[in-house]
């Protein structure tokens, strides 16, 4: 299966610190890929560098096999690249609809004028319903959002995405800040993504527990590297990533 | 599980009382004053347009600009010379009057396209610099704006031959195009164009990760920004019959701003509101003339801190409240019925 998203060899540095160094790795349509490593390593670097907000040093990125390295952030995100923050963002001082029709809005690129001249997008209703179902939880369009619980905000934030039909969406830490419960529809609403819709899901997570049950592939870095790469079992046995994790063990005999 | 469906549009009591309280103004307005105060009542329409394209720049799209006044200049200054026939023709006013828009918008697309290269405040002080400049043309160019004379014999306005008398009948000939801007500027707010602005206003990496061109998505309300202040100004040269730089300095367009953060810079109404307030106060406030400014100051400031969105900012928030009791208190009561069912 071709890739939806491919790093080759990308290069960042934030003057003298290396951001990311020679990092490649791929994800698939339909897979839920995770991205660990520890606090600093580069993480969100690599987000920001996929969806265009920083530009690479060296090395491109590839968009099914397109080359996106120089293409500007909005492009990016009208190819289908998607994305949710840590922290939801949203419109502060609008309800719901405005916010939910800001997703919409990436799949209906008819341009200012026809929608001011009342050319109507898609019908979304339907798609938001079902996933809403997953998400759990319902609200009232004319609601604020700044009114709903920041859980709430973030399972919207990835239905938000989801509603633009992305062909991948990188997900920034989902789980933080969340209830249980709350983490179950999240991890719904991406199996749902990955498994029924084909988006790869790029997953930044720090609760190990979720990245290990769900992820089929992942990517440890530090220090900007690719330290390890491949199924959790593999990763989670592999020796580089514990040092990493936990530090080198001291031995006994020195 | 509750079904999503987008509901119709839905008319609200306070949408009505707006409607009505802004009918009765226009209606009334014209019968109780004439004169002198009538024309500081058109002018503070003409005012109330220009402070709607702040609240496009900076109410939706979080763009601090002053170049308002320079735009409204451009559209005056092209009425003038198009109409009062110094370069030798003369056209319509009708057609006068949709082409200074249009020639406003263009100018604003040009600048534009340079100034928001800048971001932030860098953008807001290249603003100023650019009401300095088109003052010092609109004061000293003769040809093209006739210097310190200014351009006088602007015919007045024939709208297909109605030709308003005096400042009466001009006072529902401003309502009128104030009240097309409004729209504009509403559907603006509900659609896609309004929906991207805000977006830039909040955060431009979500903005960008959203698919929207922050750049040209305010190089586009630059450019509507400035065909409002266009068609405001083709107005003020046709009721005033005369333009000159006085109108466009950088102290009025200082002016333009106070009204729209009085009246609450993302809110169409309370712009309005703010323009009529600021425009009539020194009317209103006769006897204090002499301390204008300083109320102007000490108002500003006070306003600042006790409410930064506004007199609409206050209203809405109260509005709100006011709502999300009555919900809750419906949703006790229906909570209530039906528990007395479950008794019975």
């Amino acid at each position: 299966m071709k890739p939806v998203l491919r790093l080759d060899t990308v290069c960042k540095r934030f003057g003298g610190v290396i951001a990311a160094d020679n990092t490649s790795f791929s994800v698939l349509p339909g897979e839920i890929h995770g991205l660990i490593g520890p606090n600093g390593a580069g993480k969100s670097t690599l987000m920001n560098l996929i969806s265009g907000i920083y530009t690479c040093d060296h090395g491109n990125i590839y968009f099914n096999e397109q080359d996106i390295t120089q293409m500007p952030p909005y492009e990016r995100a009208r190819l289908g690249i998607g994305r949710t923050f840590q922290t939801p963002r949203f419109l502060q001082r609008s309800n719901i609809r405005d916010n939910l029709l800001l997703g919409t809005d990436l799949s209906n690129r008819f341009g200012y004028t026809s929608a001011f001249f009342g050319k109507k997008g898609d019908d979304f209703e339907s798609e938001l319903n079902k996933l809403m179902q997953y998400a759990g939880f319902s609200f009232d369009w004319d609601d604020d959002i700044s009114g709903i619980p920041f859980g709430q905000r973030k399972l919207l934030e990835i239905v938000r995405s989801m509603l633009a039909h992305p062909k991948v969406i990188l997900v920034d830490e989902p789980a933080a800040g969340l209830n249980n419960s709350e983490v179950d529809n999240v991890m719904k609403l991406l199996t749902v993504a990955a498994k029924e819709r084909g988006i790869g899901i790029l997953l930044i997570e720090h609760a190990m527990d979720l990245v290990m049950n769900f992820c089929e592939q992942i990517v440890v870095i530090n220090f900007g590297k690719v330290i390890a790469s491949g199924n959790p079992e593999e990763v989670s046995s592999n020796q580089d990533v514990i040092e990493a994790y936990l530090g080198r063990q001291r031995n006994a005999q020195n | 599980m509750k079904n999503f469906t987008i509901k119709k549009l839905k008319i609200r009591p306070a949408t009505i009382i707006v409607f009505v309280v802004a009918m009765a103004f226009i209606l009334l307005m014209p019968q109780v004053n004439s004169g002198y105060k009538m024309l500081c009542l058109n002018l503070t329409l003409i005012y109330a347009m220009v402070a709607l394209s702040i609240s496009i720049m900076l109410g939706m799209g979080g763009q601090m600009t002053f170049a308002g006044v320079t735009m409204m200049g451009v559209g005056g200054y092209f009425t003038a010379n198009m109409t009062s026939g110094r370069l030798g023709f003369a056209i319509p006013t009708l057609p006068a009057l949709l082409l200074a828009p249009l020639f406003t918008a263009l100018v604003a697309l040009a600048l534009g396209l340079v100034l928001l290269r800048l971001r932030g405040t860098y953008f807001t002080f290249a603003t100023i610099g650019l009401v300095q400049v088109a003052w010092s043309f609109y004061s000293m160019n003769k040809p093209a704006f006739g210097g310190y004379d200014g351009i006088s014999g602007v015919p007045k306005l024939d709208l297909f031959g109605f030709v308003p008398a005096d400042y009466n009948q001009w006072f529902y000939i401003l309502a009128g195009g104030l009240v097309i801007v409004a729209l504009i500027i509403e559907r603006i707010r509900k659609t896609q164009f309004g929906r991207s602005l805000a977006a830039v206003r909040d955060n431009e990496t979500a903005a960008l990760t959203l698919g929207i061109n922050v750049y040209i998505t305010k190089v586009y309300a630059f450019a509507v920004a400035g065909a409002i202040c266009g068609f405001a100004g083709a107005l003020y040269a046709m009721m005033n019959r005369y333009i000159s730089a006085d109108t466009f300095t950088f102290d009025v367009g200082v002016r333009y701003i106070i009204m729209a953060m009085l009246g609450g810079v993302n809110n169409t109404i309370g712009c309005i509101l703010g323009a009529v307030l600021i425009g009539m106060l020194p009317e209103w406030l006769r006897v204090l003339q002499g301390y204008m400014q300083f109320i102007y100051g000490i108002g500003i400031i006070l306003l600042m801190i006790f409410m930064p969105m506004g007199l609409s900012g206050v209203f809405l928030t109260a509005l709100k409240r006011y709502r999300k009791k009555k919900k809750i208190k419906l949703e006790h009561r229906a909570s209530q019925t039906a528990a007395e069912k479950g008794e019975a």
